[in-house]
């Protein structure tokens, strides 16, 4: 049980630069999940907050104590890797143990420890076993019992789960979120999946390009989105992003014309537009669009082919302007039918400057 | 701050870096210091520029020394490396248990210290009773004193150097073999191609990297070849080389400068003389290769 | 033509090619075995029948050879040979292996400045002949005066280039994440060494360990120079004591000395062959 913070740090490798000025507080006890494009720094951020890297600039604060000169082993976290790094030549026990080892624990409270971590995660019966023995699961479960035994105040996962098929995933999942509730602990966890993050996560990180882009609850990035990579990048399938230019905007009002290439234009209550912006990227998830009769505020789309899941249909389609469309349909089969009218659930619009920063509109 | 970081690194290298500067480095650097000295390790060191190299390369031991081993190499890399490549596709059409049967019992000569292999095989020759001759014998043939008659000796270690060291070269060429693909058999078997030319146009260009490997270790390891003529000889430093030098190699000529005549300069000026040599030669394959392998 | 000659002739040609390679594989077998096997019979023969009239062409008596064997250990100075040998054989196996896989572990896991430089040059020395280092060592060994002593024989050559190739060779495919959840575990440098390193890389240290003892026990022309007096003889010398020109031995007496020379290798080859033979094949792929 830990609070984390994380001050200006940057991290570049030779003249690359990975990390650049990240800011973050993780409240004690808090599940938070590093999300992002492969290569965009997530797990080099995850070394630098376990000290396997130095950050070239910055501070890591763990309870208050700076910890940039502490050893990675006496920081008070435990990392899970991706490919497990169990160690191949030991049994199960020996491998949750070392640490304990390592640090001149007596046999007896190393066998207890070990025994305690293993009921936790169900591990009792392997406990002589050898990694090679094991299963994927299994392996994993090993891996997170030699962080558990270790008492870590910030429990570090980079990917645990990749390498497991879909199936124990969700169950991996779900034991995840049972082991963070009965162990209360500050848990950092990295993935490329947005589902997972969505899934498991108190609060998410969004990082691109080795910057922060969003750090909030997961239906506040979902909703309320700080820009279009955010936007983008969470919910499936992707928000929409059309093209507009602004007819004109009043105090409470802004008109967007061409949306999509196309005629029509539409009127949305936003308080003091910034009338110096003459372009928008108006972007809309698939949700809040619908299928409509051809009317004034509706985009025409030409509908190229129907994703048919069951409880709901994704209907692909472009727009007059060749931006790409996808709608959700929650009623009926596709009948084939290429060309449509949208219209779009005002609600459920968000605004985009030319950069992808979002439009906010006043809130009094 | 960072030095103190990396010292963990330097404790664990430290003991092989400094053995390895005392017992690498500074002889290469003290021998080359040394081949410009005259010295006998008693009296105080003398320069005497390139006189210790002029002294080697003029005199006639050195001149009989290269000649034995230039008939030695040209006839035993070849021979030896033909006769592995033949015996590994010959294990390599076995499969089971006659595979490695074979594969071991070609391999047997090698687990032999070179030293017992000269010593076994300078009986085997023997001119009365030694088992060579007696086989000859057999079939009508006078006894040869391989060991004593120059026509014959060189000959005589050759076929023990090739007996060494075949079954080493044939394991190095098996794993080779296992690589190739069996598809390129059975295309070029589709295309007509004989066992023979298989191992011509299939084979052989496959092997290539290790052929060349082989060949390269082959030579450096003739041209320092020491041990076994050292033992079918005299062996000793005061009588080596055999009746008239016949059995003479550089690196016998090089120890007995050193430690029979006691011109410790002399001999290790020899030793530059030979990697120069060597080197020379390695640079020669290396560039062959380059060559053949175009972009 | 019709297809069935031309089948016939592969058959026929099949048969051929079966028969003889079986011929040549036993031919070829019974040249490189055979040498090996008379010495065994000539000391596992009764010393009475002279050779030209008994080739010894299989053993004849068990007791005459093991009385020979006990003949040559009790009053000939071949044992000590045999503890100084294995002495030499086993101190360079131990030194070599943990001097040479310290190093392999910094160079195949770790980076740190001069790295490239040092491993670069010991590379390099791979390529360098031992005849241009063998007298300037052996120089520098009387200068240190170690001449007739173990650590003359031994400490020149602790320093293996080749070990170190093969042992950092086999560490760089150890993943960097273990080293790094040990280094997470509280291991210190050389706990990780200890405790990760060394452990896993048991297949690489028992294959260098195999082909250090064979190639040690066959070293002769070091000890030859380094060790020249009688109380630190080899085996290899003792041998060459029996097969001197001039050692009036008679032969059943020498090829006891060569039999007893040639067990060790002999017995490691029968119960290790198959990483003795890999480990040739594989300095043989990396080269
Ligand atoms: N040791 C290193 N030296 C140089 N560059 C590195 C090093 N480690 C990582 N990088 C670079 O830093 C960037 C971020 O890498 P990082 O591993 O943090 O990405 P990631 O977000 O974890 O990606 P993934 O989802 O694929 O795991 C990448 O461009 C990578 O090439
Ligand atoms: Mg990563």
């Amino acid at each position: 049980m830990a609070e984390l913070e994380i001050k200006s740090v940057s991290k570049s490798f030779g003249s690359v630069g990975v990390l650049s000025d990240i800011n973050l507080k993780i409240a004690s006890g808090e599940f938070v999940v590093f999300v992002g494009p492969s290569g965009c720094g997530k797990s080099t951020l995850l070394r630098t907050i376990t000290g396997l890297e130095t950050e070239t600039a910055g501070d890591i604060f763990i309870d208050g104590k700076r910890v940039n000169d502490v050893d990675p082993a006496k920081r008070g976290t435990a990392m899970v890797f991706q490919s497990y790094a169990l160690y191949p030549h030991m049994t199960v026990a020996e491998n949750m143990g070392f640490g304990l080892k390592m640090a001149g624990e007596p046999k007896a409270i190393i066998r207890d420890k070990v025994g305690q971590a293993a009921a936790i995660l169900r591990l009792e019966k392997l406990l002589e076993r050898r990694p090679g023995q094991l299963s994927g699961g299994q392996k994993q479960r090993v891996a997170i019992g030699r962080a558990i035994v270790r008492n870590p105040k910030v429990f570090l996962f980079d990917e645990p789960l990749s390498n497991l098929d879909a199936e124990l995933r969700v169950q991996m999942r779900a034991e995840l979120i049972d082991l963070h509730r009965r162990l209360n602990a500050t848990m950092i966890y990295v993935t490329h999946d947005q589902v997972e993050a969505m899934t498991l996560a108190d609060r998410i990180v969004v990082l691109n390009g080795g910057i922060v882009q969003q750090f909030g609850r997961p239906l506040d990035l979902y909703d309320d989105p700080d820009n279009r990579f955010v936007a983008g990048f969470i919910g499936s399938p992707k928000m929409n992003f059309l093209d507009a230019v602004v007819l004109e905007s009043g105090p409470d009002h802004v008109t967007l014309g061409k949306i999509g290439g196309s005629d029509r234009s539409l009127r949305l209550p936003f308080r003091s537009f910034d009338p110096s912006i003459k372009q928008v990227v108006l972007g809309i998830r698939p949700e809040h669009a619908r299928l409509g009769e051809s009317g004034a505020d509706s985009v025409p789309v030409i509908i190229n082919f129907a994703e048919e899941l069951g409880d709901v249909t994704y209907l692909h389609g472009k727009t007059p302007g060749g931006s790409p469309m996808i709608i959700r349909s929650d009623k009926g089969r596709f009948g084939g039918q290429t060309d449509c009218h949208v219209a779009f659930d005002p609600g459920g619009i968000r605004l985009f400057d030319n950069d992808g920063r979002r439009l906010r509109a006043d809130r009094n | 701050m960072n030095a103190r970081r990396h010292l963990p690194h330097y404790a664990m290298v430290l003991p092989f870096a400094l053995l390895f500067a005392a017992f690498f480095l500074y002889p290469i650097i003290s021998g080359f210091y040394y081949s410009f000295h005259d010295w006998n390790a008693a009296t105080e060191a003398r320069f005497i520029g390139l006189a210790n190299y002029e002294a080697v390369l003029k005199s006639r031991d050195f001149a009989r020394a290269m000649t034995n081993l230039g008939i030695y190499i040209a006839i035993t890399v070849p021979l030896g490396i033909a006769v592995a490549l033949a015996l590994a596709l010959l294990v390599d059409s076995f499969t089971g248990f006659w595979a490695n049967f074979f594969r071991s019992a070609f391999f047997l000569p090698v687990v032999l210290p070179a030293f017992l292999a000269a010593t076994i095989w300078r009986w085997m020759y023997a001119p009365n009773f030694g088992l060579v001759n007696m086989v000859l014998g057999w079939f009508g043939m006078p006894s040869v004193n391989f060991l004593n008659d120059t026509g014959t000796m060189l000959y005589a270690l050759i076929a023990v150097d090739v007996w060494v060291s075949a079954g080493f070269n044939m394991v190095i060429l098996l794993a080779g073999l296992k690589n190739i693909p069996q598809d390129l058999y059975e295309a070029a078997r589709l295309d007509g191609a004989s066992r023979l030319q298989q191992v011509r146009y299939v084979t052989i260009p496959m092997l290539a990297p290790i052929l060349f490997f082989v060949v390269t270790y082959g030579f450096i390891s003739a041209l320092q070849v020491f041990d076994v003529p050292w033992l079918l000889t005299g062996s000793s430093f005061t009588a080596y080389g055999g009746r008239r030098n016949a059995l003479l190699f550089p690196v016998m000529d090089m120890m007995g400068r050193a430690f029979g005549a006691v011109r410790f300069g002399e001999a290790t000026a020899y030793g530059f003389i030979l990697t120069f040599v060597i080197i020379l030669f390695t640079a020669v394959m290396f560039g062959l290769r380059a060559w053949r392998t175009p972009k | 033509m019709s297809s069935v000659t031309v089948n016939q002739a592969i058959v026929a040609e099949l048969y051929t090619w079966r028969f003889l390679k079986w011929v040549l594989a036993i031919c070829v077998a019974v040249v490189a075995v055979f040498p090996i096997w008379w010495m065994f019979n000539v000391v596992f023969a009764d010393p009475g029948t002279p050779v030209s009239i008994n080739p010894r062409l299989y053993p004849t008596s068990l007791s005459s050879g093991l009385s020979k064997i006990q003949i040559i250990l009790m009053e000939t100075p071949y044992l000590r040979a045999y503890f100084v040998t294995i002495g030499y054989a086993l101190l360079t196996i131990l030194g070599m292996l943990l001097i040479g896989s310290m190093a392999a572990f910094e160079f195949a896991l770790f980076d740190f400045p001069g790295k490239r430089l040092l491993f670069g040059l010991v590379m390099l020395s791979l390529m360098v002949p031992t005849v241009v280092t063998i007298i300037p060592t052996y120089l520098l060994v009387a200068e240190l005066g170690w001449l007739n002593t173990m650590q003359g024989l031994v400490v020149p050559g602790l320093a293996s280039a080749f070990g170190l190739f093969l042992l950092v060779q086999f560490m760089r495919t150890l993943p960097r994440e273990m080293i790094e959840a040990a280094r997470l575990d509280g291991a210190s440098h050389f706990k990780i060494y200890w405790y990760i390193a060394l452990p896993l890389s048991r297949n690489a240290m028992v294959t260098l360990a195999i082909l250090t003892f064979m190639k040690t026990w066959g070293n002769f022309a070091w000890p030859l120079i380094v060790a020249p007096k009688p109380e630190i003889y080899t085996v290899g010398q003792v041998v060459g004591l029996f097969n001197a020109p001039f050692s009036h031995q008679t032969v059943d007496v020498v090829m006891t000395a060569n039999l007893l020379a040639v067990l060790p290798p002999l017995l490691f080859f029968l119960i290790f062959q198959r990483k003795i033979v890999e480990g040739i094949a594989m300095s043989g792929s990396k080269g």
